[in-house]
């Protein structure tokens, strides 16, 4: 039998950065960890559709180099932050003054408070599910660390640009840790971009820990270029009471995975998870999610819509995890897909683990095409094939994008995905 | 205006349509009647270009111009228009959005300037209140949820929008309370005019109390069984179909 493939040493090169000591500690551990650590193939179950797009080649095992002064060039009236090739970059971000937030980079936080994430970092996820997460572990050369004291509102969304630089091959990091505080309330919203088109990869952990009645509304795009490998993990913990809202829009690329793993702990708490996902060409877009059910009394809703067009593919993998404990849980999952050729693939896996008996579950998944009859009585009114369909298309994940609670992102994420559809019924 | 010709069309291979034959002038109103399942909708469907109806001899010549050459969104610009016996349900694509859409395609196609989002809501709204809608029925979907009268009068709403040359009417009267059909065929009078051909398809004479009709043809296993004036129309409600030895739900004896 072949050996399964491990990840090339190149990748456990010592990482930079100017990190506090806790932290370099950490790291240096987790890079322990990782010798020999098994690839995922296509007998790995959670990457099965998708192993064969991950190209973990050497020349992307470089650190790409970070610390661009000038920002991504977004006219964002907005505060907002740059984390540059997995660096927060001070002078790139304007750094709001509010009451009741503290913004760090983990570079400059003191011993205390680094030695206190150390503790946490990637509490919120199931390691064993996440390979990808554990080589962000050994090597992150920097990360946000944002903490919502308690009790604190944030009106305005915070604004974290994610920029990879693929001025010349190599990999990125980034890391955000957002603490949100008993009954603070705040809407964060992760822009990941990229320029420059030499292969790079992204590999990208982002954790939230949500207090007792805390409110988080999380909105995800990723945006990056052909030339990026995005994966991604998301983790969230929620106490009693706690609410995250999370919207995610996905264009697809050479590869974008993203895992989102949410942890329902104490009773009262919720989730609504909205995610869109679309891809063109030979892209390839795979959204991995869980929702642990761990305390009774716990809600979750989840939505998915992915829409496929010529030759691409997605892959939707949608767990809920309903503990013994976990009485009174109630649950929602239903995803659509939408395929736009006869080339297109679509993959989609609801699961359900339900250990408790009295709980409320359903769940749906429908791979289907444009209905015929809708657009017929499109064109039967004058309205162009082409038009019609982009109608259709769009109105599959409108009411997805519609959800999107600010607007300045909803606005620029119904600009892009119209952009998209147009791109994809455009006559050859 | 139209011309029918020895029309006939089959889906998965059996033959609905045997071999129509009408003419249609500006201005007139033409009725058809019959049983269910004789081919009424299906020559709606075949005149309005759905592919699901293959056909298989004829011809149909409006204006002079070969119809069944163009696709669907070419006869609906030259002014073929179809009230569906079921209207689509569209959730997701508003029904603003979509009235907008095909007017402005309508007048693209007729090099007139589209219609900005502001003048064409005073349009909108002032065409809803004609059929008795609502103005918030142009924010849903399209006919998402609507009752079958507000779908149907949502369909006489974009024939008075579109303004076709010919309007095809296909059970608009049906599933209506008294109040929904007034409001129906006052629609229907209103899209009466001189350049326009109105044929209306109906199972019952009810709408035909309100719109009197120049003619009446019986369809009945796929052929026009027989033509008259409006006193056909009577008869039928009199005497039935089997007066015509025809029985519903049967295809036609007579020819
Ligand atoms: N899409 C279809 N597939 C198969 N048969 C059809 C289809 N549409 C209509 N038919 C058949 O064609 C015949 C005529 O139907 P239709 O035109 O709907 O009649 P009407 O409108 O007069 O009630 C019926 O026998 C019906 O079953
Ligand atoms: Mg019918």
């Amino acid at each position: 039998m072949k050996a399964a493939p491990t990840l090339s040493p190149a990748f456990l090169q010592p990482a930079g950065g100017k990190l506090p000591e806790p932290l370099l500690t950490l790291r240096q551990q987790r890079g322990k960890a990782l010798v020999d650590m098994p690839l995922p193939t296509r007998k790995t179950e959670n990457w099965k559709y998708s192993s064969r797009h991950l190209k973990l080649t050497e020349e992307l095992a470089n650190s790409l180099p970070s610390g661009r002064k000038a920002g991504p060039g977004l006219a964002l009236d907005h505060p907002h932050i740059l984390i540059h090739n997995g660096v927060v970059v001070p002078e790139a971000s304007d750094f709001p003054e509010l009451d009741g937030i503290e913004i760090s980079s983990f570079a400059d936080l003191d011993d205390d408070t680094a030695g206190q994430l150390a503790e946490r970092l990637d509490n919120t996820l199931d390691n064993q599910a996440i390979q990808m997460a554990r080589l962000n572990a050994a090597r992150f050369e920097d990360g946000l660390y944002i903490r919502l004291k308690p009790g604190a509102v944030l009106e305005e969304p915070l604004y974290v640009i994610i920029e990879t630089d693929a001025g010349a091959s190599g990999s990125a990091y980034p890391r955000l840790y957002v603490d949100v505080g008993a009954n603070s309330q705040m809407t964060l919203v992760e822009e990941y971009i990229s320029s420059g088109d030499d292969a790079a990869l992204v590999d990208s952990v982002t954790e939230f820990s949500l207090g007792e009645g805390a409110n988080l509304t999380s909105i995800r795009l990723s945006l990056e270029g052909d030339s990026v490998q995005h994966i991604g993990a998301t983790g969230a913990r929620l106490l009693g009471h706690a609410r995250l809202d999370s919207h995610t829009v996905g264009f697809g690329g050479p590869l974008r995975r993203h895992d989102l793993q949410v942890r329902l702990e104490q009773p009262g708490a919720e989730c609504r998870l909205n995610g869109v996902a679309v891809s063109q060409g030979k892209q390839h877009y795979d959204n991995h999610t869980t929702i642990e059910h761990v305390a009774p009394h716990c809600n979750s809703e989840e939505t998915y819509r992915n829409i496929a067009a010529d030759e691409s593919h997605i892959v939707f993998n949608g767990r809920i995890h309903i503990h013994e404990d976990a009485q009174k849980s109630a649950a929602d999952m239903n995803n659509k897909n939408l395929l736009l050729t006869t080339g297109a693939e679509i993959d989609a896996k609801p699961e359900l683990e339900i250990y408790a008996d009295d709980v409320t579950c359903a769940h749906g998944a429908t791979i289907g095409q444009l209905d015929d009859r809708s657009l017929f009585y499109l064109v039967s009114r004058g309205i162009s094939r082409q038009h019609a369909n982009t109608l259709l298309t769009m109105a599959f994940i409108n009411e997805l994008v519609e959800q999107i609670p600010v607007e300045a992102v909803r606005q620029t994420t119904q600009a892009r995905l119209n952009q998209f559809i147009e791109q994809a019924f455009e006559e050859a | 205006m139209l011309s029918i010709r020895n029309l006939h069309a089959a889906v998965e291979g059996e033959e609905i349509l045997k071999g129509i034959n009408l003419d249609i002038q500006p201005g007139e109103v033409h009725a058809i009647m019959g049983p269910n399942g004789s081919g009424k909708s299906t020559l709606s469907q075949v005149l309005a270009g759905n592919e699901t109806f293959e056909v298989t001899s004829g011809e149909v010549l409006l204006d002079g111009k070969n119809l069944l050459e163009l696709e669907t969104e070419e006869r609906a610009l030259a002014g073929i228009f179809l009230a569906f016996q079921y209207p689509v349900e569209i959730p997701g694509v508003s029904n603003l959005q979509f009235l907008r859409t095909a007017v402005n395609a309508h007048r693209a196609h007729q090099g007139k300037e589209e219609l900005s989002a502001v003048d064409f809501m005073k349009l909108a709204k002032d065409i809803t209140q004609r059929v008795d809608l609502d103005a918030s029925f142009l924010k849903r979907g399209v006919n998402e949820g609507f009752s079958g009268g507000e779908k149907k009068r949502n369909e006489i709403l974009q024939a008075l929008l579109l303004e076709p040359r010919l309007a095809i009417l296909d059970e608009t009267d049906s599933g209506l309370d008294i109040d929904a059909l007034k409001t129906v065929a006052q629609g229907v009078n209103e899209l009466r005019s001189e350049d326009r051909a109105i044929l209306m398809i109906t199972h019952y004479q009810r709408l035909l109390d309100h719109i009197v009709p120049d003619k009446v043809h019986v369809l009945a296993g796929g052929r026009i069984v027989k033509s008259g004036d409006s006193e056909l129309a009577k008869e039928l409600e009199e005497h039935g179909y089997a007066g015509l030895g025809v029985s519903d739900d049967e295809e036609a004896t007579a020819n």
